[in-house]
């Protein structure tokens, strides 16, 4: 097969390059950074949390931050230093499976309504519409609602509703690549319509969807803290950031430390994840030399 | 001469101050808003709050739950305890100046047993007959004994309405209701406000201190006290225990408060054919209860402002028995209890309204009975969900939040008869339903809380249901308004209470 030579947009090379010119912004470093801080956290977090994370003490309920507890304690005597760390789990697994449940749909429809287009593309086109007509949160909302509460529906219902995002990214850059001339030259050569899509057009849609994958991690940890706060995420007593807002905004005066910490660990995240996303956008934006 | 003047001035003075007063309206921040203002219909805690303004009732309770006079001026049950006679007030009239007598209030008892929506139906079922002896006095006549009516008719079963505007208005009463309380209804903004005026004509009408009151519905309980600490209210109900301390800590305002009815219980599934294992063996309910501390529940969960307890009546109540302290935990026990039935870490789910209080609760509960070797799950749902599995009986293990009665008929037939309303966790005990009928027909207290005592006992041996604490009633106040009386019922009674000076 001619396959490599008709196709000279995507080699190691240029990615390569790529990732040069992403490491060279500063602010998509320091999200970088943030992002790996997190994750490490999370992989990290039976080693490194100082208490079990739903282990109870009835005798420090509410202290306020100390030697032995940094964060504080909650309402029912858990340390937050220790919940913190263990949520970190469950907005980045939440994160993950979200955005991996919108690609692996939204992947595939994006490329079959920018390729073939006609009926196809009107179906998927117009059913993608109805869906970014709702709010993405409301949606959310309603399918976790719909799916009942837990940390797993709360995964499926963020993923769908940020799956239209990339079918519309996917089917708008495969309507410019499809037009190229290494694919009108592979299609003169009698390739099948499956062969171009996967070996032609998906390597050169690859790029924008990590972009966006990257912005989207950041909405979809947002969202899980939403439906959380909600009671519609993770189950108690297991830890996430949302549920730990939710109780605290009852002690915000009496203990604020029970906010502050979950809260700034999610704003933090997600300015990690918008960082790192704006800077993979320049990057990917970036004429090349 | 001078002074003369300066009196005269100094009387002035005092006549402003005074129309000010008078003139005064007085803000209540609500937590819900309250479904129909029909006494007849009324299904609602808050509504309830505002009932009390609008609409009097025949008898009331005081702050002991001993039954006090209102609309019935004196009562007296025949030697069979089959007829009850009321005495009626004289000088009172409904909002709409149509005279109460003895007819109204027959035409008011026929009225909520006959309303096609009414919810007192039940209530008032033990009533046969209004007989109208003259223009002041009626008999309510039953075909058997029923203990528990006088306190029924302290709530909205003894509620009256003109039967006046009942008539002209039909189905589009609860819109403008007209009662004989000492506030007159103006206007309504559904989910935002209630707006009450004073009745001239209210045959207490001293008692009263304010010209107007409006109910603000506010739902979120840090909003009321926020409003309530710039002065924008003047009291708020349903204070979080959470949020004690703050009211305390300021000058300016006061805290009103009152051991509450309801009860919180953790309601057991025995039926035999839900396959829980709580239900095959009695020991393992008594291992749970003796696996929890409720005081710590108490402590934990809202800063000890409640009243932990392991009976479902109110320790206010007569009827709350002395003989059944509350045990304390003991883990060793409960272990013990789990080995002799021979079930490996018995497996609970604990399905709740999803509230941050239950929630808490349920995650405390979990955490002490997980000590005692139960490996338990928890389910909270969304209320509507979860009333809905409720009512079909499909849990295990259900918090639940009753709001309690005056009278325990109301709490322990609804729940443990056999042909209890509330009876859904699949509990029968012959020997209990005949003890609770026995009650039910006994107007003599002494022997009806020697009746009570031994239901008592057999709760607490079969353990249906584990009691786990008795809420409070908390109200936030402007420290200047006086007068303010929180009884069981948690209800805000509006005579007496007037703005300072």
């Amino acid at each position: 097969m001619s396959a490599a030579v008709a196709a000279p947009a995507n080699t190691g090379s240029r990615n390569r390059s790529f990732l040069l010119r992403v490491l060279s912004q500063r602010s998509a470093v320091i999200g970088l950074a943030i992002v790996l801080f997190f994750v490490a956290l999370a992989v990290f977090a039976p080693w490194i949390a100082p208490y079990d994370p739903i282990a109870s003490d009835w005798l420090s309920v509410r202290q306020a931050p100390s030697a032995a507890h940094w964060m504080g304690t909650d309402d029912l005597g858990r340390d937050v230093l220790t919940r913190v760390i263990y949520g970190a789990q469950a907005s980045l697994l939440a994160g993950l499976i979200a955005v991996s449940i919108a690609i692996l749909a939204g992947l595939p429809l994006g490329l079959i309504a920018g390729y073939f287009g006609g009926w196809v593309d009107t179906i998927i086109s117009r059913c993608t519409d109805a869906l970014l007509a709702c709010p993405f949160l409301v949606l959310a909302i309603a399918l976790a609602a719909f799916l009942g509460a837990s940390l797993q529906n709360a995964m499926i219902a963020i993923g769908i509703s940020a799956m239209p995002i990339f079918i519309r990214l996917v089917r708008g850059q495969v309507l410019t690549i499809k037009n190229e001339d290494f694919v009108t030259a592979a299609r003169g050569q009698g390739m099948r319509d499956r062969s171009i899509i996967l070996s032609h057009i998906l390597p050169n849609v690859v790029t924008p969807v990590v972009v966006q994958a990257t912005i989207t991690m950041a909405v979809a940890i947002l969202a899980e803290a939403s439906l959380a706060f909600l009671g519609l995420g993770q189950r108690p007593p297991a830890a996430s950031w949302g549920s730990m807002l939710d109780v605290a905004r009852q002690f915000m005066l009496d203990a604020p430390w029970m906010s502050i910490w979950p809260g700034l660990a999610i704003v933090t995240i997600v300015l990690g994840f918008n960082l790192l996303g704006d800077g993979l956008n320049d990057a990917l934006n970036q004429k090349d030399d | 001469m001078r002074t003369g003047r300066k009196l005269s001035i100094a009387a002035m003075v005092m006549m402003v101050a005074m129309s000010s007063a008078s003139a005064a309206s007085l803000k209540v921040g609500l937590q819900d808003d309250p479904d129909a203002l029909d006494p007849a219909l009324g299904g609602t805690y808050a509504g309830r709050i505002v009932f009390e303004a609008l609409c009097d009732k025949l008898v009331d309770i005081d702050g002991d739950l001993n039954i006090v006079p209102k609309l019935a001026t004196e009562w007296s049950w025949n030697d069979a305890s089959t007829e009850l006679t009321l005495k009626l007030r004289e000088g009172v009239v409904y909002h709409d100046g149509t005279a109460f007598d003895a007819e109204s209030v027959k035409a008011n008892i026929e009225r909520m047993q006959t309303l096609a929506e009414s919810k007192r139906k039940s209530e008032l079922s033990p009533i046969k007959e209004v007989e109208v002896v003259d223009t002041h006095t009626v008999i309510f006549k039953l075909e058997s004994p029923f203990a528990p009516l006088l306190s029924v008719l302290t709530d909205r079963a003894g509620m009256m309405v003109s039967p006046a505007a009942a008539e002209a208005a039909g189905d589009n009463f609860a819109t403008a209701p007209v009662c004989s309380g000492p506030f007159k209804f103006v206007d309504r903004k559904a989910r935002d406000s209630i707006s009450l005026e004073k009745f001239a004509d209210y045959w207490n009408a001293d008692a009263i201190g304010y010209d107007s009151i409006e109910y603000l519905i506010l739902p979120d309980s840090t909003v009321r006290l926020s409003r309530l600490q710039a002065g924008d209210l003047d009291i708020a109900e349903r204070i979080a225990p959470t949020d004690i301390q703050t009211v305390k800590g300021d000058s300016r305002l006061a805290l009103h408060e009152s051991q509450g009815l309801g009860v919180s219980h953790l309601f057991i599934n025995v039926r035999e054919d839900s396959g829980s294992a709580l239900a095959q063996h009695p020991e393992l309910r008594q291992a749970l209860e003796l696996s929890l501390d409720r005081a710590a529940i108490n402590q934990v969960a809202f800063n000890g402002a409640f009243t932990a307890d392991n009976q479902m009546l109110t320790p206010l109540s007569v009827f709350h028995s002395k003989d059944h302290p509350m045990p304390a935990r003991d883990i060793e026990k409960a272990k013990e209890l789990i080995a002799t039935t021979g079930v490996e870490a018995p497996a609970l789910e604990i399905t709740y309204e999803n509230s941050l209080t239950d929630g808490r609760v349920a995650q405390i509960i979990q955490a002490m009975a997980g000590e005692a070797g139960f490996k338990v799950e928890l389910l909270p749902l969304e209320t509507s969900t979860a009333i809905e599995r409720y009512l079909a009986g499909n849990f295990q293990l259900y918090i639940g939040n009753w709001s309690g009665r005056t009278d325990p008929d109301a709490t322990l037939n609804t729940f443990f008869g056999s042909a209890g309303s509330q009876n859904l966790n699949g509990y029968r005990n012959a020997e209990l339903d005949e003890l609770l009928d026995q009650a039910r027909r006994e107007v003599r207290q002494e022997e009806r809380i020697a009746l009570y005592n031994k239901v008592t006992d057999i709760l607490l041996t079969d353990l249906p249901t584990i009691p786990l604490y008795h809420p409070s009633w908390f109200y936030g106040a402007q420290a200047s308004i006086e007068g303010i009386n929180i009884y069981p019922d948690g209800l805000l009674r509006v005579a007496g209470v007037k703005p300072a000076n």
